[in-house]
Order: C-alpha cells, then structure tokens, then sequence
C-alpha cells in the first residue's frame, strides 16, 4: 500500500530530474570575439557539421568537441548523431577532401582553455563547469522568436476616409529583417486594407539594431479613430 | 609475399600512431593537417577464386594505404590532395595515384566549387568505397560498388559545383553535386584484366564524365534519399593478338554509357539501413563496329549495421547482381547472347554477415562471410576473372573475409 503512493511521486521526481539533467547538462561557451548572443541549434548542427565555417553575421568559426563525457553526450543530442556517426561524418570529410579534422580535447578545462585564446572557437561544457575568460551561448528553442531592438520608429498615417467613418482596428505584419536591421519584407497577416497599406508604408522605414542574422517578427499596429 | 607483409607491417607502423589525432603544424599561419589510413585483409573462398586472387588457397593479397595532406587557407578556401595505393590480387599492384587533389572554393552554403582531381558523388558511398574504416563491411554490395571496377567510378579530373539549401517549412534540406571531367582507368583495374582474356591489351582507356548528384535528407530525423546519374564517352586503344594476323591495333568507343542509381538510407540511434539500385549501360563498338557490345547492368542492395556496443557492430546486407549482354556485328558469334539472368552465369545473389570491432578510435577488426549464388562470367568484368579460373566456374561461393584497418 505504501509502494502505490510513494511509486507516483518516485516517478514524477525521476521525471523532471531527466529533463533537468538534459537542459542543464551542458551549455555552450565561444570566444568573447564571437558575435553571438544565442544561437539556433540549426546554427549549431551547420557550425558541428562544418557545412559553414562562419555564422551568418559572417563571423568565423571553428567547433571544438570534447572527446567523451556527459556533456558530449548531452551535445550530440543537439546535433542528431551518434559519437560513432559524428566521427564517421569528420572522417568522410577528411579523407574525400570535404573538410578538416576538428579538435578535440580532453576536459571541460581544456576546452575553456581552447575557447579562450582562438579566435572564433566555440564548444561545450558541463553545465556546471566554471566559464571564466569565454562567454555562455544560451541555446534558443526551436521557435523562439529572437529579440530585436528597433532603433528608428515611423508612425503610420491613419487614412482621413476612415478616421472620418470611425474606422479602426489592428492590422498584423509579418517583418522580414536583416541582419543590419533593415526592413526587407513586409507582409501583411490580417486587418483592413486600407488601414495595412498605411501601416506596410511606415514600416518599411523602420531601423531595428544589427543582429546575427535575419529574423522574421510579427508586427501589430493598432489603429483608433479616437487618438 | 613480401608485399603482403608489407601491408601488415603498415597496419602495425599506423596502430602504433593510434593515440595520435591529426598531424598538424603551422605554415604560414594556417593549420595543415596530415591524415593516413591503411588496411590488411585476408580472404579464403571454398570454391571459385575471387577478385583476382588465388583465394581458394587463402590470399592476403588485399592491401591499401594513403595520406593526405589539407589546409583551411580562409573561411571559404581549402586546398589538399591525398595519394592511395593498393594491392588487390592482380588489380592495382602497387602502382600509388593521387586519389585527389583540388582547391575548394565555398562562396555560400548553397554554392561552391572544386577543381582538378576529385572524387566524383555516386549512390551513398562511391566517393568513400576505399575507406574500410568508415564502413561496416569490409567489403561494400559488389552489385553496386564493384572493388575490381574502381577506376571507372572513383574520381575525375575537372570540376564540381555543390552545395546545400534548407528547405522552408520545415521540409529539411537538399544537397547537390554536378560535375564534369576526364576519367582515365588504369591498366590495374578489373576492365582491363579482364580483356586480356581475350587477347587484348589495353593501351589507354577513358574519357568525359559527367553527371550530378541530389539527395534530400527529409523531415524525417535519419532519413536521407537521393539519386545520382553519370554520363560517359568513352575511348579505349592498345593492341590485340588475333590468331594469323598477329598482334594488331584495338579500338573501343562507347556509343552509350550512363549509370543510374537510386538510394535511401534511415539512421535512428545505433540502427542503420540503406538500400541502392543501380543500372549501368554500356553500349561500345569495337574496332569501328567490327563488334558491337551493349551489357545491362542492374544491382541492387538492402544493408543494416547495428552497432550493440562502443566496439562491437553487427551488419548484414543481401547484394543482388545481374547482367545480360547482346553481341552486333560480323564477329558477334565470338560473343554469345547472354540474356537469362538465372543462370549463374548471369548473377551474383551474395549473402552476407559481418562483426566489426573496435579496437580503439582508430583501429578496427572485421569478420565477414559471403555466401554467393552465381558467377556473372561475361565480357563485363564482376568479380570473378577467367585467369584465376581456367578450369571454369562453379555455381556457388562462399568466402571468409577478415580485415584490419587504421587511420589518423
């Protein structure tokens, strides 16, 4: 009788300290010179995989693994291969002429070490593992939407027809932005025509800060008759 | 013999490197690295001799080594060459080739290119089939890639354009690969011995090769497929011994020659599975049409590795081989039609099982049996030659393959 009430908790405990061990097993460390300040695990795979030597701000990089351990296995969980296929997949690059052997080292200590004193070098630790002279690169999840700032705002117009009428609502844009932070794209997701015309115009002449790489947000502006 | 104790005593010089990674040093501020690999084999077959070799006495002649040399000049150019030499019972006698040797240029992700030698993308593993250490077998699906044909497939002198693009939505991504160069074949290659059966020798043989490469590694976690196509035109020339005429010039030039090949493989923790179909056709006139050959060739495979430990793997593979020849011209009697793929003559069906262990990171040990139905003896080479079987052919063969690796 005991066993059937402890064995429900017992689980749930194992449970989350799974989930726990896997998030906080390992965190991503790079050089301070890295102009990084997340990264996407497609990024991570496109870096690991050596199908780019650069981020997509251009910045250089070159991986770093461990050889074994906990936090290696944590990493090639991110990765979507085995040990054996990775190595397989590095092999296959050098002996057909596709790529270079990356480094790989002994300990977390090592790897810090590494990351500290290389220009673009990014690797893993244990989550645990003290990060001194490299920067922690927090993972996003698969769909964050990343942070963007916006630098320079320009106000719509609201249409005079429609002002006069009372007519409002919200209009959704879906930006398309650089990685300068210019407007690329702009297209529209819901709301009056007339009112998204206006709003698409003074979007189009907005300025976020620079990034790592282009991102996409959704945009609303509101429009009220009564402002 | 001596030879063949070379090749062990190669695999012992670069297992006693194994704690070492790459070779490395500094030139000019760049990072060149130095990799090698070597691998030793055995092979004893209860019947038909195999690949050349007496192997029915027991062959070690089944060796091959190579180096490489690369350097990552800047963030998108990277130069190296590697040499390889090998030893496959008559085929290759130690006659070292560059295996490649190019400038890489990668503008985009989606965009770049190589020129001079380079190994050329077909089906899953044509640019890799030298590399025992990358495979579970010591020996891959010879329907597909033949060891005695190496030459015709491996590589071209010329350029590549490659790259890879994801996908939107979540459709994962593509890969692609076109090229266009020259192939030349040695004269230690399975086509060549294989002529010799018949007076001929040749002198030169090759030609322009082009094709290209897609394949799709799917929204499906592990789940890659793809298909390949190559385009040939081919020229051969040397000498033939014709009895009362004496030794004469030869000519051969391909009126068609392409290979088709299909291939999927799914990886999903310490499982894989690959299968690929290939069809070659080659369509030649010999002596300006004095003879005329067209051989279909069609092979096709079902692979699975399991890998139960850090060292132990376990794979398994059905190979299904099959060829049908027809003859034109006024000499086409000396060629008879061969169109029935159930005799043996016209198949090999191989039956296989391998354990790979490993050793450390860089060294390997494999044991591989063959259980093979079929010979395929026409005038398209497949494995088994007439010169190491003069008394003909038997209709089954099984081969113990054992094999030992390394690489740095």
């Amino acid at each position: 009788m005991k066993y059937q009430k402890i064995l429900p908790v017992f689980a749930a405990v194992v449970l989350l300290g799974a989930v726990h061990a896997l998030a906080g097993d390992v965190k991503i460390i790079a050089n301070p010179g890295l102009q990084a300040d997340s990264i996407t695990v497609t990024e991570l795979r496109t870096i690991f995989l050596e199908e780019k030597r650069t981020f997509n701000n251009g910045s250089h990089v070159e991986p770093v693994l461990a050889k074994g351990g906990e936090a290696h296995d944590a990493f090639l969980q991110y990765i979507g291969k085995s040990d054996d296929a990775l190595r397989t997949h590095y092999r296959t690059l050098v002996f057909t002429g596709g790529g270079t052997m990356p480094k790989f080292l002994d300990s977390d200590a090592e790897i810090v070490s590494y990351v500290a004193k290389t220009r673009g070098a990014i690797g893993y630790v244990s989550g645990d593992f003290p990060t001194e002279g490299v920067k922690v690169v927090p993972i996003l999840p698969p769909g964050a939407q990343v942070e963007r700032k916006l630098v320079t705002r320009i106000e719509p117009e609201y249409p005079v027809s429609l002002r006069g009428l009372q007519i409002g609502g919200t209009v959704r844009l879906l930006v398309t932005i650089s990685a300068k932070g210019s407007i690329e794209e702009v297209k529209l997701l819901g709301g009056n025509p007339i009112l998204a015309e206006s709003a698409t115009k003074a979007v189009k002449q907005w300025v976020y800060a620079a990034g790592r790489s282009q991102t996409k947000l959704e945009v609303s502006i509101p429009f009220d008759p009564n402002r | 013999m001596q030879r063949r104790f070379l090749g062990l005593v190669l695999v012992c010089f670069f297992a006693g490197h194994v704690t070492m990674q790459a070779q490395e040093f500094k030139l000019f501020d760049r990072t060149v690295q130095i990799h090698g690999f070597a691998s030793q084999g055995f092979i004893y077959t209860d019947q038909n001799n195999w690949l050349t070799m007496h192997s029915s006495q027991g062959s070690g002649a089944f060796t091959d080594f190579g180096a490489n040399v690369s350097v990552q000049i800047n963030d998108k150019f990277h130069v190296g060459a590697q040499v390889y030499d090998r030893n496959l019972g008559n085929l290759g006698e130690w006659h070292p080739a560059i295996d490649w040797a190019f400038a890489d240029y990668r503008f985009k992700s989606w965009f770049g290119i190589r020129g001079g030698k380079v190994k050329t993308v077909l089906g899953l593993y044509n640019d890799t089939q030298d590399l025992d250490f990358l495979h579970t077998f010591t020996l891959l699906p010879q329907s597909v890639y033949p060891a005695d044909l190496r030459d015709s497939t491996i590589g071209h002198l010329g350029g590549d354009v490659y790259g890879q693009i994801s996908l939107k939505r979540h459709l994962g991504g593509v890969s692609y690969t076109a090229y266009a160069g020259h192939r030349h074949d040695t004269n230690y290659t399975g086509y060549a011995h294989l002529l010799v059966k018949y007076g001929i020798t040749h002198a030169n043989y090759g030609g322009l090769q082009y094709g290209g490469d897609l394949r799709w590694n799917t929204p499906l976690r592990g789940f890659l497929i793809g298909a390949s196509r190559m385009n040939e035109d081919l020229t051969a020339t040397g000498t033939s011994f014709t009895p009362g005429l004496g030794i004469v010039p030869f000519t051969a030039a391909s009126r068609a020659s392409w290979t088709d090949q299909f291939y999927g493989e799914y990886t999903v923790r310490k499982l894989r599975i690959d299968a690929e179909y290939r069809r070659h056709i080659y369509d030649q006139a010999i002596d300006k049409g004095v003879l005329c050959t067209i051989s279909d060739v069609r092979g096709w495979y079902v692979a699975g590795a399991y890998r139960f430990t850090r060292r132990l793997e376990l794979g398994s593979y059905y190979s299904h081989y099959a060829i049908t020849s027809v003859g034109g011209g006024p000499f086409a009697a000396l060629f008879p039609d061969q169109t029935d793929t159930s005799l043996p003559a016209n198949h090999i069906y191989d039956k296989v099982v391998t354990a790979r262990v490993d050793l450390n990171r860089f060294w390997n040990a494999k044991v591989e049996g063959h259980f093979m139905d079929g010979y395929g003896d026409s005038s398209y080479p497949n494995g088994f030659y007439f010169q190491v079987n003069p008394q003909g052919f038997k209709p089954n063969t099984k081969a113990l393959v054992l094999k030992t690796s390394v690489n740095f």
